[in-house]
């Protein structure tokens, strides 16, 4: 089972990060705590992915500190789990859902070993959770594009983690996916996991999140989602195309 | 011949369990290109007499990490640096061999192989690569299928993937160096991607697929080689034997295709319920 460490799963103190001689972001402060959940909101480019990557230790960080689970990125490792957007993932390569959802229990498992029976069962019970368990031995990518995102869910249910870095999740999945995902998202934050998720859809946000950071290669705001999402900041980081809708949602047209 | 037989079995089973992670970690090209650049070191071995087999891997290593440092310049387009780098140490063999009396013949034999002429000494040399390399792979097998699949799931997994590949890559150029003596430069490619790539067209899983990789390159190695023995002994035809062993591989994926391609058709009728469902799912992508 998870052990959770006291303190604040993710606490971030003047951020910049980079891939190469300028800051692709910066200025990011903010915290979050077990059970939390945050969004990341902002435009194409606007460093989302780039965060992200900076809490699991892959893109370096310029500036400023990341602390993940009381410790620095790269240690914290294995105890992130990172949802990838699954259409960047390979629709011919030869594994099944089931075998995807295991690989979220390889570092458990450790080196030279083979993945056993209570990994298995791990496996089968995070597939169940999102109701994928019929199809646990298709092919991954002959699943609908909804269906490659439960499983990737799933495969971070089954590595039991304390953080859950998610990119794009409800990008192009349909709405059967959208509630299981939410419902799903809500239960590991009940059991203490924390869940950071950049999305562009401000309407999931504000159901699946009671937090964002609001982002455009700069940090405009962070805290509670409806003091951080404002007509008044959304146009600041988007421009022009904001639209409120009986004061309390607020809406963007962005496609 | 015994000895030409059990060098082309040995090949075909690392090159089978090997090629599946070329195949899957996209690395065919780095396989064409180590084929090419371990030329040289070939060359210079052989002009100075040395083990063609150290002067393969030193080539091979110098490749890899040159490949590895070129590919840290995001200004260095990896397809033209290897296209710069293949060309140029093809370049450098010629020459080297170019030097010496009998040109014609020993760069016949270093382009194409000389499967029939090899020793005991370089049998044992090859067995040990495959044992190497087949422990390496399969001890790394699950951490390779997950690279391969989702490097950045990986990477975010703990992994270091930079030593993964470096493992990988190593693996590669030790299977092309000891199968570029008996196979020559110009066809090792064939051994480490085409039974893999055959494989692929009829397997669903990763074990499966290294499983008919290999026995399909020791079938057609055994029976190219014959073929080839059987032609030049009782029939005074001469057939190459590196090229005709490669040759039956290639029909072997030919066949292998023709097979699925039927198995397809075959099936579409009777499963045709399952089938349209699955239909309607890629429509609504």
């Amino acid at each position: 089972m998870r052990t959770f460490a006291d303190g604040p799963a993710l606490s971030l103190h003047e951020v910049a990060a980079s891939y190469g001689r300028d800051p692709v972001l910066e200025g990011v402060t903010g915290r979050v705590e077990p059970g939390e959940a945050i969004a990341l909101i902002g435009p194409n480019g606007a460093g989302k992915t780039t965060l992200i990557k900076a809490i699991l230790g892959l893109v370096p960080v310029v500036h400023g500190e990341i602390e993940v689970l009381g410790t620095s990125p790269d240690r914290a490792r294995g105890r992130v789990a990172y949802v990838p957007q699954a259409d960047v993932l390979d629709t011919e390569f030869p594994v099944t859902a089931l075998q995807v959802v295991l690989m979220g229990r390889y570092r458990r498992v450790g080196w030279l070993r083979r993945p056993g029976a209570a990994d298995r069962d791990a496996a089968r019970r995070a597939l169940d959770e999102v109701g994928m368990l019929a199809r646990a031995h298709d092919r991954f990518g002959l699943l609908s594009g909804g269906q490659r995102q439960r499983v990737l869910l799933a495969r971070a249910i089954a590595q039991e983690a304390e953080l859950l870095l998610l990119d794009e999740p409800f990008n192009g999945v349909d709405g059967t996916t959208t509630e299981l995902l939410l419902r799903v998202l809500a239960g590991l934050r009940v059991e203490g996991v924390a869940v950071v998720m950049s999305t562009h859809d401000l309407s999931v946000a504000h159901l699946a999140c009671g937090r964002a950071c609001l982002l455009n290669r700069r940090q405009v705001s962070f805290g509670p989602i409806e003091e951080a999402l404002t007509a008044e900041s959304l146009r600041e980081t988007y421009g022009g195309s904001v639209v409120t809708l009986a004061g309390a949602t607020t809406i963007l047209t962005l496609r | 011949m015994a000895r030409a037989l059990v060098e082309v079995l040995l090949l075909g089973l690392v090159g089978g369990v090997v090629g599946v992670h070329v195949l899957l970690r996209r690395l065919a090209f780095l396989s064409e290109a180590l084929q090419h650049t371990v030329f040289p070191g070939i060359a210079i071995a052989f002009v100075t007499g040395q083990s063609l087999l150290v002067g393969a891997l030193v080539a091979a290593v110098a490749t890899i990490v040159l490949l590895g440092l070129l590919a840290r310049r995001p200004r260095v387009d990896p397809d033209a640096a290897l296209a710069v780098l293949i060309a140029g140490a093809f370049a450098l063999g010629v020459v080297l061999v170019s030097h010496r009396r009998g040109f014609q013949r020993d760069l016949t034999s270093l382009l194409f192989g000389r499967i029939l002429a090899v020793d005991t000494r370089q049998l044992i040399e090859t067995a040990i690569v495959t044992v190497v390399c087949v422990t390496v792979v399969a001890a790394l097998h699950k951490e390779l299928v997950l690279l391969a699949f989702d490097p950045g799931g990986a990477a975010s997994l703990g992994y270091r993937t930079g030593w993964l590949d470096l493992a990988l890559n190593l693996v590669v150029a030790l299977v092309v160096v000891a199968a570029v003596r008996a196979l020559g430069t110009v066809l090792v490619v064939a051994f480490l991607v085409t039974p893999a790539a055959a494989a692929r067209l009829v397997c669903r899983g990763v074990t499966s697929m290294m499983a008919v990789a290999v026995v399909l390159a020791l079938v057609c190695g055994w029976v190219g080689l014959s073929l080839s023995y059987e032609a030049s002994v009782h029939h005074g035809v001469r057939l190459a034997s590196g090229a005709t062993v490669v040759l039956t591989l290639t029909a072997g994926f030919v066949l292998l295709g023709a097979a699925a391609a039927a198995r397809s058709a075959l099936a579409r009728p009777r499963v045709a319920g399952r089938r349209s469902v699955r239909g309607t799912r890629t429509v609504n992508r």
